[in-house]
């Protein structure tokens, strides 16, 4: 199957890296060698670190994060349960102003951690409309699928905040870590000017090595694997390219909110 | 390939000095990113030698790019992604029109990516009658302005803020302003629009990793996520090289690639990209391609003396610390790569002759190598280019680029080997500096051929008493 998706520009090409390389071009090199079938002792502890954090190691990680969080603007808030979150995001939609026209829209995630803050109730009391990014069903046809994504992608682009959850968060660098998946656009925390996450506790992880520990040999998470597109965002949106003076809000949301909820 | 003007080197560095905005801009980078980027590196929990640790995987992943190459090409391709492998900068763009065309593509959006400079994507697509807008704020300024990127990672930094301020007032019709918040939500404001309305994203690769089947970019601004976001298709291009292995190695390269770019310990954002939007997934793109280019990279790597260079992310930490870099500025380079990293890549991609300059221009400090988050040796792969200049190489094509230097130093070699006549030589010319002017003991000017020695500079004269003469006469004594 592999070999039969390989095309003429393939084999010419990697012939001729093998012939600079001082290989025969016609004899596939072995690979094994280069990757890893089990973890390493790094990788095990690194696992067993994780599996046995206490209370106050979280503790500790959070405050971590949170320090992480301040030089790079990014405001991490710690909330004994979901129904504080709930009431911060509606502090800060009640306060925000829209930052492209008056109309005030948010659009939030389907996610169990999301769906537990109860916004759309909760924001109508602000007549705040709330879209929920419900996954598209995958056998309703090509025509259902196209009105449904494009009606999606309108209200995200209409809305002023995006709401989010991650699958983890590394304290270190004060890093959320999404994977794509059905019901959660990854637009949501791009396209909004004001982005807010919401994440468990248990989610943060001290950092990169400890993430790709588990994305490379922990069961629950291997078989997903990265997904068609992981993304890593470190706070909000920058630039430098004007006389290097830094600028918050060059494409990406303005501001961003991570909201840890440690119950 | 694009436009290349290596040999106006020393015409643009001239022009470059000269430019007291650039001079001022390129002190405050140096200092800043120069000196963070150290500290950056020593405050790594591994220290700065996790850098010769990137090295080795860097090099190993070289070694077997057919391998890896193989393995990515075929994980993107199991995740409904289409990959193509250019051998030449032409056949790159043509790849790139063909999906464009084929998508009815009218405005394409670009994240920052040297290797589109490099092969020319641009002008093919405006000839073709595509909409390119640059998205990167730096690159976005200088397309506005009809220039090209001066800096690998701040491409606008030879403009100041009333340059900026003066072609947003042209270009965008905004009210003048010279406040840098207010400049970026100008173009913010028109880029989103751009965004929206794109038919095509193109993007570079920074790394990707064969195990897991991604490519990565990293972006502070957002406009990459945007890129490769939001239009239908999804166009990647990446410089055959850009590769590791395993996720693991990968981490210590990202973490590098942070440090060296921008003294960060994180960019704002990095994407990991493995193909199109999945069913039941309401955004991402319907079609992601993947370019692989060569473009001359091959012949880099079939030489064992120029192979390291491919172990290069081009994070541009040599920029930032080069004293020549420092003076002469981006656009001496007359090619996408600029700094040391142009002084070694640009001529075994474009032609060494034609490039000489750039590698004979650079000073042999030895500060290049100490910023390489990869620890490249780039001082001694200057040397081996300076050396087949002086030579000439049939490999490289490459002339002796001048004879007359190269009968200079074998008349040299000769004189210092005929003791007498050297002596007679530096007597007479003991009493011929007589007749040259003098300052304050010094010698003012050389006569022709030797009169660029002084231009700049007062030379010592001849001692009256040469050191062998002294050391007979003490001897005696």
């Amino acid at each position: 199957m592999r070999e039969k998706m390989k095309t003429p520009d393939q084999t010419q090409f990697i012939r001729r890296i093998r012939t600079a390389l001082g290989h025969a071009p016609d004899v596939t090199r072995e690979a094994r060698h280069l990757f890893a079938e089990s973890p390493s002792d790094e990788d095990l502890q690194l696992q067993e670190r994780i599996h046995r954090r206490a209370a106050e190691d979280r503790q500790a990680l959070l405050e971590r994060l949170i320090e992480a969080g301040k030089p790079i603007n990014l405001n991490v808030t710690a909330l004994p349960d979901v129904a504080y979150a709930t009431a911060a995001i509606l502090r800060l939609a009640a306060e925000k102003k829209p930052e492209w026209g008056e109309a005030k829209s948010i659009a939030a995630w389907r996610h169990p951690l999301i769906d537990r803050l109860n916004l759309v109730e909760a924001l109508d009391r602000l007549q705040i409309p709330v879209h929920l990014t419900g996954p598209i069903p995958v056998d309703a046809g090509r025509a259902f699928d196209q009105a449904e994504r494009e009606r999606q992608r309108a209200e995200i682009i209409a809305s002023f905040i995006g709401v989010t959850s991650a699958d983890f968060c590394l304290a270190d660098t004060a890093t959320l870590v999404m994977r794509t998946r059905p019901g959660q656009p990854r637009s949501a925390a791009l396209v909004p000017s004001i982005h807010i996450a919401v994440i468990h506790w248990d989610q943060i992880l001290a950092d990169m090595k400890e993430l790709f520990a588990l994305l490379r040999w922990d069961e629950r998470y291997r078989p997903e694997g990265l997904s068609s597109y992981m993304s890593f965002i470190s706070g909000p949106s920058k630039t430098a390219d004007i006389e290097a003076t830094m600028v918050h809000g060059a494409h990406g949301p303005r501001e961003v909110h991570l909201f840890v909820v440690t119950e | 390939m694009s436009d290349i003007s290596t040999e106006k080197y020393v015409e643009e560095a001239k022009r470059g000095i000269a430019n007291t905005v650039l001079q001022k801009a390129l002190v405050g980078l140096q200092d800043r990113f120069g000196r963070g980027t150290a500290e950056a590196y020593r405050r790594l929990p591994e220290g700065p030698d996790l850098r010769l640790k990137a090295h080795e995987i860097r090099e190993k992943a070289i070694a077997h790019l057919d391998v890896l190459l193989e393995i990515l090409a075929a994980k993107i391709r199991a995740s409904g992604g289409y990959v193509y492998f250019a051998e030449t900068a032409q056949a790159a763009v043509d790849y790139c029109l063909a999906v464009a065309r084929r998508n009815n593509v009218r405005l394409v959006v670009k994240g920052k990516s040297m290797v589109s400079e490099e092969i020319g994507l641009n002008p093919a697509l405006e000839a073709a009658g595509i909409e390119v807008v640059e998205t990167d704020l730096g690159e976005y300024i200088i397309q506005l302005a009809g220039e090209t990127p001066s800096h690998i990672i701040a491409p606008a930094i030879h403009k100041n803020r009333q340059d900026i301020a003066d072609l947003f007032v042209q270009k965008l019709g905004i009210r003048r302003t010279t406040d840098p918040p207010a400049l970026t939500q100008a173009a913010r404001k028109a880029l989103r629009e751009k965004f929206l309305a794109a038919d095509m994203g193109t993007s570079g690769v920074n790394m990707a990793c064969a195990e897991t089947g991604h490519i990565t970019t990293v972006s502070n601004e957002g406009n990459i996520r945007m890129a490769t976001t939001m239009p239908r298709v999804h166009v990647a291009l990446m410089g055959m090289e850009r590769i590791v292995a395993r996720l693991d190695e990968y981490e210590i390269i990202l973490r590098l690639l942070c440090r060296g770019a921008a003294a960060q310990t994180m960019g704002t954002y990095a994407s990991y990209i493995g193909g199109p939007r999945r069913p039941g997934e309401s955004d991402g793109p319907d079609e992601f391609h993947l370019v692989v280019i060569d473009n001359g990279r091959r012949r880099i790597l079939a030489d064992p003396q120029f192979r390291e260079m491919l172990c290069c992310i081009r994070c541009a930490a040599c920029l930032n610390v080069c004293p020549v870099y420092g003076k002469i500025g981006g656009h001496s380079y007359g090619f996408a790569y600029s700094g040391p990293v142009g002084a070694v890549v640009t001529p075994l991609l474009t032609g060494i002759n034609r490039a000489k300059d750039l590698c004979c221009g650079e000073t042999l400090c030895g500060a290049c190598k100490d910023a390489c988050s990869m620890n490249i040796d780039l001082p001694r792969m200057l040397l081996a280019l300076r050396e087949k200049l002086a030579y000439g190489d049939a490999d490289w094509q490459v002339e002796p680029a001048s004879r007359a230097e190269g009968l200079a130093y074998r008349g040299w070699s000769w004189l210092i080997r005929n003791r007498r006549i050297y002596e007679l030589g530096l007597k007479l010319a003991a009493a011929g500096q007589q007749l040259l002017p003098q300052k304050k003991g010094m010698l003012r000017r050389l006569p022709p051929p030797v009169q660029g020695w002084t231009q700049s500079r007062d030379l010592h004269p001849l001692a009256e008493e040469t050191f062998m003469e002294r050391w007979r006469r003490t001897r005696k004594g």
